[in-house]
């Protein structure tokens, strides 16, 4: 069960790296906002929680398209309030990619 | 006008990062124009400058929000933490309703643009760091000293070329003439020593090409002169009324006390030889402090080191002064450090305050022979002075002229 679709994963995505989605998704978060491990929780809201801006938002989003090679839309965006639903997103943005 | 109180100054200059320093350098006569080093600038005319390379030893910016702005923005928040350190004043206890920012820039943060720019070309719209659009802009280090400390009052940048941020300061000391704030963080910033900022100076063809002797380059009002270096860095002093300054026991440092402006009306670029109009922005400022010519003691001369510039403003001084232009001492001490543009006329007026302070004049190095005759420059060294009223001049492209009186109090 737990390789259902991982065969169907675009080759971009498999080479880039081993680590896990969320892992990504933190690490990216860590790398822009030039915070402390420690700092960031999956559970934690990013506007709340974390500070993040409007603009910040942004930048997050653009190189998340860039790391994932997924388009994220406005709407989506608007969900991203924790590691956590951004990470539901991504991987049902990968999945939906294997499919096709 | 009403007199404004200067109750703390902050400075970040190729001489040096906060007043200390900068003044031990400037009364030493030290120059700190050097070759530029921050890109490969060989191929420009002029590639000399007063550059800054230790901005990140001083910062009190957490690197999360230094990735949003340019160094110009930068160098303002450093210059306003030490200006309110040294009023001794903790802005949170402050209404910041009552707290205005005035602040003064010719060029903008072109470090930040030129960078984004040429990512967009090369890498289209998503290689554009979403900060660009908040970075760039003249009034971007307002809107973050704003955010920085929560200040809320009424704020202005000025773009006025080189006279940008002392038509800041004469603007914020009308403003706090009329009650309409408590406090008024005022100056300018620039940071100039960038490609395209330098290519745009270079254009406009008023640098020297000295670059083989970077230190005797900037020679204001000399016989060999061939035009100014261009430096970078910010000067923010903290204003009050007199009245509060001397309720809450703060250290008066210098009172503002007259400010004028006018414009030559003449030419897109260069100015009037005739001095008239500088003239007439000089006398304004007098008269706005109530003070006669006679009683000024020192001037800190704009000093472009262009033969128009520079004549013009030598026959505006005599036109105000008379006979009294021989012996009173002026002298223009950013040949040491270059022309911080915008931000030229906030680090004279710091200078001269400073000057106020020690009773020194300090030198217009470089200056060997005089090209224009009938004043009394102070050259080569600092010669002691006592100093109670001075004259500021600051002068932009297209005929700006500006002029402030300081005092002692």
């Amino acid at each position: 069960m737990d390789n259902v679709g991982a065969g169907l994963v675009p080759a971009r995505y498999e080479a880039e790296e081993e680590m896990e989605v969320k892992d990504k998704i933190r690490e990216t978060l860590i790398n822009l906002l030039k915070l402390k491990p420690n700092e960031v929780r999956d559970d934690m809201k990013l506007c709340d929680g974390i500070g993040v801006d409007s603009t910040e938002m942004v930048e997050f989003v653009i190189v998340l398209e860039k790391v994932f090679g997924v388009k994220l839309s406005p709407k989506e965006i608007t969900k991203f309030c924790s590691v956590n639903e951004i990470e539901k997103t991504i991987q049902s943005k990968l999945v939906a990619a294997a499919r096709v | 006008m009403r007199k404004i109180a200067v109750t703390g100054i902050g400075i970040v200059a190729p001489s040096g990062i906060g007043k200390r320093q900068f003044w031990a350098n400037i009364k030493a006569g030290r120059s700190f124009i050097k070759p530029i080093t921050r890109f490969d600038a060989k191929d420009y005319s002029s590639h000399i400058a007063g550059q800054i390379d230790d901005l990140d030893a001083y910062t009190h910016v957490s690197e999360r929000l230094l990735k949003k702005m340019d160094a110009f923005s930068h160098m303002a928040l450093i210059a306003s933490e030490m200006s309110l350190q040294d009023a001794g004043l903790d802005i949170q206890k402050e209404d910041p309703n009552l707290v205005g920012i005035f602040l003064g820039n010719a060029i903008g943060g072109w470090l930040y643009a030129e960078t984004e720019l040429r990512d967009l070309y090369l890498e289209g719209r998503s290689g554009v760091s979403p900060y660009m659009a908040s970075a760039w802009f003249p009034a971007a280090p307002q809107g973050q000293v704003s955010i920085y400390y929560g200040i809320k009052g009424f704020s202005k940048t000025v773009v006025s070329d080189r006279a940008s941020s002392l038509m800041a300061l004469g603007y914020a000391s009308k403003t706090l003439g009329k009650d309409k704030l408590n406090l008024i963080l005022a100056g300018g910033m620039e940071a100039p020593v960038t490609p395209y900022a330098l290519l745009c100076c270079n254009t406009y063809g008023c640098l020297s090409k000295n670059n083989d002797n970077p230190q005797s380059a900037y020679r204001p009002f000399d016989k060999k002169r061939d035009g100014c270096v261009i430096g970078e860095g910010a000067g923010i002093v903290t204003l009050e009324n007199i009245e509060r300054a001397k309720a809450r026991k703060a250290n008066i440092q210098a009172v503002i006390s007259g400010y004028g402006t006018t414009c030559d009306a003449k030419d897109r670029i260069n100015p009037a030889t005739d001095g008239k109009e500088l003239a007439r922005a000089i006398q304004m400022a007098l008269d706005d402090a109530k003070v006669s010519p006679e009683k000024i003691d020192y001037i800190s001369l704009d000093g472009m080191a262009c033969d128009d510039w520079d004549l013009g403003e030598v026959s505006a001084i005599k036109q105000v002064f008379g006979a009294k232009a021989k012996t009173l001492p002026t002298s223009c001490p950013k040949s040491m450090f270059g022309n911080l543009l915008g931000a030229s006329g906030a680090v004279d007026m710091i200078t001269t305050i400073l000057s106020m302070e020690h009773n020194l004049v300090p030198p217009t190095i470089n200056l060997d022979e005089p090209a224009n005759n009938g004043l009394n420059y102070i050259k080569k060294e600092a010669k002691e002075h006592k100093i109670n009223k001075a004259l500021v001049i600051s002068r932009g492209r297209g005929g700006i002229n500006s002029a402030l009186v300081v005092e002692k109090e």
